[in-house]
């Protein structure tokens, strides 16, 4: 009986509900959706793959390169868990987080942020 | 040519069809009053706000697989569901909808009035044989609960539908909402019988607060854990249906029927129907959840006594 | 009636996670509770072993989703006292808030459930609208609703600006007005107290035998709170009261936690109110010197107790998590006796369970006076063993 009130005030006001997937709600500028990597200012030093906890980070050389800065990191989406342990620790910041966060997909393929040079089944990628 | 259109009747309006539509049309309504009342939308995309979802639900029942678990009593196991479905509408056939003439309803006897209250209670006796019959601990217990509840709500909704009987001096349903038509409704001189009754339905229709035997949190599904497919869409439909009929049954005894001011008339009877339904809904979104014991001490600590108040009220002052 | 054994779980729609119950119940009452765990056994500790500590702060946040802030602090704490650094004084308000504004979001959302297993959904929507503003605030200060990965081993990683200091205060004036309105539903709806009072009691002398933890030994009178005892973070610097109430019914558990979140809307405002200025996170070596720590928070259930120990390389040696739930089964079995079968979600949610937290495996064979502890492999191929060699398939 004490919440009374509190329904008949609901009744007369507008659900709080929020009409998902056809409004949307824009996140906080400090989320952190899908990874995104700027690789012209990735210098190849590998501390991302380093402490990526969930072990989704690999770094693959492109073709017909040897030095280990010609390195670029690949990550595979489905395993990452969104930690955000990568983007504190780059020197150069090159790794960023964007406001995308439903990032479903049909194919493996979809799911991975490959540097430009990326074609698949060439590279071995890291498996945990 | 009658035959055709006796038949029409029985079968359109307000026969079968009108009265399944209308009681889908009803959970509907009961759903949007609950999720409103909780600040949120409840059905929303399929139909004009979501008014076609108890529809798909049954059509999506229909259309599952209909596992009858290999140790179960098939006799009656198989044969709850229709019997439930049936019960609700010949229930309902009795109701005066007010679309006809003379006589206002589909079957129209002295003694109707017993033979709907009646259907009320052999509903809940198929209830406990269907869910006695399914050989499962989790609907034992909820059978056993609801035959408990059954012991809870019957005398007080019996003895108010006596108190009503009394003044009205017949026991034919169209004769007491034409009673209505002249005299101030029932719900004026008997209050208390109208609340008694609307706590009643809630119970008959094991709605929360008297949620007990089918209390999803504690015992999986309660007496309809092994139904599955195309029983479990009728014994939906037929919990809708058994909604329509009570709460029909509570606007002819106590809102007048379908008598408005200009003679009788369906849209009337709707519209009451409606607004007990909106009760109902705010009763259910406003409380907890009795346990068995509490909620038999409910009902015969408070509610008996009220009603015997009634009965006597009834008894000494006649209708004019 | 002659007694039946029902069993609840590992799939059931009162648990939220899978924990398996056996009641033997005669006619509505029980008499007997026997519980197993291990549903939700993942293997934590012994993959702690495997990765480096920065890796091992995101394994511990996983653990939990609900008190997710409560792991990383602990951890934090424990792996700050490994390293011996010492952390800015910034730092450490920040992580009383965001501890803080965890603990309301926790208790709010576990109103919600109390709400639902007792069939009253109205509540339980209500509370958790008003979660959702928490959730909001959350996301603000450090960039995700559930998993915050708002500390690191040697501070925190993000700061609280001043717009966010004026909408967590907008957020906190109006909780604190909707914590005043769930009480008065709590003590005063007539179904509730009939649902909730002399449900599931445990006396003072049973909860301090079976170390019972958090609002579950709050509730039955025993004035207890590791923030108190053996202050972390920030708390030595901030005044507040712990919460007890003494019937030990359902209802006083309710209680604690409803006036809990009162206290933190309290502690969040003395924390803004007198946060220090400074940066808020150090460097920190790579490896630690070898020894071993131990570290304790108060969690939104209890007392979470974490122990690691390193041998100077990269990579904890032994890392290990005791968490308040387990501490509170053997309480739980004791609560279930003479309950009626409608009260066991009642009283099973009166402890606040978080049944992921709390599989981790110790055998203790009491005949033999010995232990020995087994990680998720080798339990693998112990139970293997077992059930080859009794042919249970």
């Amino acid at each position: 009986m004490s919440v009374i009130k509190e329904l008949i005030k609901c009744l007369i006001s507008r659900p709080v509900t929020i009409k998902y997937p056809y409004e949307r709600k824009e996140p906080y500028p400090r989320f952190r959706g899908k990874i995104s990597i700027n690789y012209d200012a990735c210098i190849g030093c590998g501390l991302c793959a380093r402490v990526c906890p969930a072990l989704a980070i690999t770094l693959i050389t492109p073709p017909r390169k040897k030095s280990i800065r010609d390195r670029r990191p690949l990550v595979q989406i489905y395993k990452c868990v969104f930690c955000g342990q990568c983007a504190l620790v780059c020197p150069r910041k090159a790794i960023t987080f964007s406001k995308e966060y439903e990032l479903s997909s049909f194919s493996k393929d979809g799911m991975l942020v490959a540097p430009p040079f990326f074609k698949n089944k060439k590279h071995k990628l890291r498996q945990s | 040519m009658s035959l055709l259109l006796e038949f029409l009747k029985i079968a359109i309006y307000p026969g079968v069809l009108f009265i399944i539509v209308f009681s889908l049309f009803l959970e509907w309504l009961d759903r949007k009053i609950y999720a409103h009342s909780q600040h949120r939308i409840g059905p929303l995309y399929i139909g004009p706000h979501g008014i076609l979802q108890p529809f798909a639900d049954i059509l999506k029942l229909i259309s599952k697989e209909d596992i009858t678990p290999p140790h179960v009593d098939k006799s009656f196991f198989m044969l709850a569901p229709p019997v439930l479905l049936y019960l609700a509408i010949l229930g309902m056939f009795m109701i005066p909808l007010g679309a006809l003439g003379e006589p206002y309803a589909l079957l129209s006897f002295e003694g109707d009035y017993l033979v709907v209250l009646t259907i009320t209670t052999l509903i809940t006796a198929f209830v406990f044989a269907g869910s006695w019959a399914s050989f499962n601990r989790f609907s034992a217990l909820g059978s056993i609960r609801a035959l408990l509840l059954m012991v809870g709500y019957e005398v007080p909704l019996f003895l108010c539908a006596a108190a009503v009987a009394l003044d009205a001096k017949t026991l034919c349903l169209s004769r007491i909402a034409l009673i209505q038509s002249t005299s101030p409704w029932f719900i004026v001189m008997q209050p208390i019988g109208f609340i008694i009754s609307l706590i009643a339905l809630q119970a008959e229709l094991e709605r929360i607060p008297f949620d007990i035997p089918e209390a999803e949190t504690e015992i999986v599904a309660g007496w309809l854990t092994e139904f599955s497919g195309k029983k479990l869409a009728m014994i939906r439909l037929a919990h809708d249906i058994e909604l329509f009929l009570l709460a029909s049954l509570i606007v002819t005894l106590y809102l007048g029927g379908p008598w408005g001011p200009m003679g009788p008339s369906a849209l009337w009877f709707i519209l009451k129907v409606i607004f007990v339904i909106f009760l109902s809904s705010i009763l259910r979104a406003l409380f907890a959840r009795y346990r068995i014991e509490q909620a038999i001490t409910f009902f015969w600590k408070y509610i008996i006594p009220l009603s015997l108040l009634q009965v006597f009220i009834a008894l000494l002052i006649p209708l004019v | 009636m002659p007694e039946i054994e029902i069993p609840v779980g590992p799939q059931h729609p009162a648990l939220k996670e899978p924990i398996r119950f056996v009641f033997r119940i005669d006619g509505e009452i029980v008499v007997g509770a026997e519980p197993r765990l291990g549903y939700a056994h993942r293997g934590i500790e012994k993959l702690g072993e495997h990765r480096s500590y920065v890796q091992v702060l995101y394994l511990s946040e996983r653990i939990c989703g609900i008190c997710s802030v409560a792991h990383t602090t602990c951890y934090v704490e424990t792996a700050e006292r490994l390293f011996n650094i010492e952390i800015p004084p910034r730092a450490k308000f920040i992580r009383v808030i965001v501890s803080e504004l965890n603990r309301i979001h926790s208790h709010l959302l576990w109103l919600g459930i109390l709400a639902h297993e007792i069939g009253f959904d109205t509540l339980f929507m209500y509370t958790w609208r008003d979660r959702e503003l928490v959730l909001d605030l959350l996301e603000m200060i450090t960039g995700n609703r559930v998993l915050y990965a708002i500390n690191m081993i040697g501070g925190v990683r993000h700061d609280i600006t001043n717009e966010m200091v004026d909408k967590i205060r907008k957020v906190m004036d109006y909780l604190e007005e909707r914590t005043k309105y769930y009480k008065r539903v709590v003590q005063e709806d007539p179904l509730m107290l009939a649902r909730l009072s002399e449900v599931g009691i445990l006396s003072r002398s049973d909860a301090q035998k079976l170390c019972a933890v958090g609002p579950t030994i709050r509730g039955s009178g025993v004035k207890t709170d590791i923030r108190k005892e053996d202050p972390y973070a920030a708390y030595d610097e901030i005044p507040f009261n712990i919460i007890t109430y003494t019937e030990g019914d359902a209802l006083a558990k309710t209680l604690v936690r409803v006036d809990e979140i009162q206290e933190s809307i309290n502690i969040i405002r003395y924390a803004l109110d007198h946060m220090p200025s400074g940066n808020i996170n150090i460097r920190v070596p790579l490896r630690p010197s070898p020894g071993e720590a131990i570290g304790r928070v108060e969690a939104p259930r209890g007392e979470l107790f974490y122990y690691i120990r390193s041998d100077g390389s990269e990579r904890p040696y032994r890392f290990k998590v005791r968490t308040p739930t387990l501490a509170n089964i053997p309480a739980l079995c004791k609560m279930l006796e003479g309950v009626y079968v409608a009260d066991i979600p009642v009283v099973v949610a009166s402890i606040d369970p978080c049944i992921a937290c709390m599989d981790r495996v110790l055998l203790i064979d009491t005949n033999k006076g010995t232990w020995n502890i087994l990680t998720g492999e080798e339990l693998r191929r112990y139970s293997k063993k077992w059930y080859e060699k009794h042919k249970i398939r």
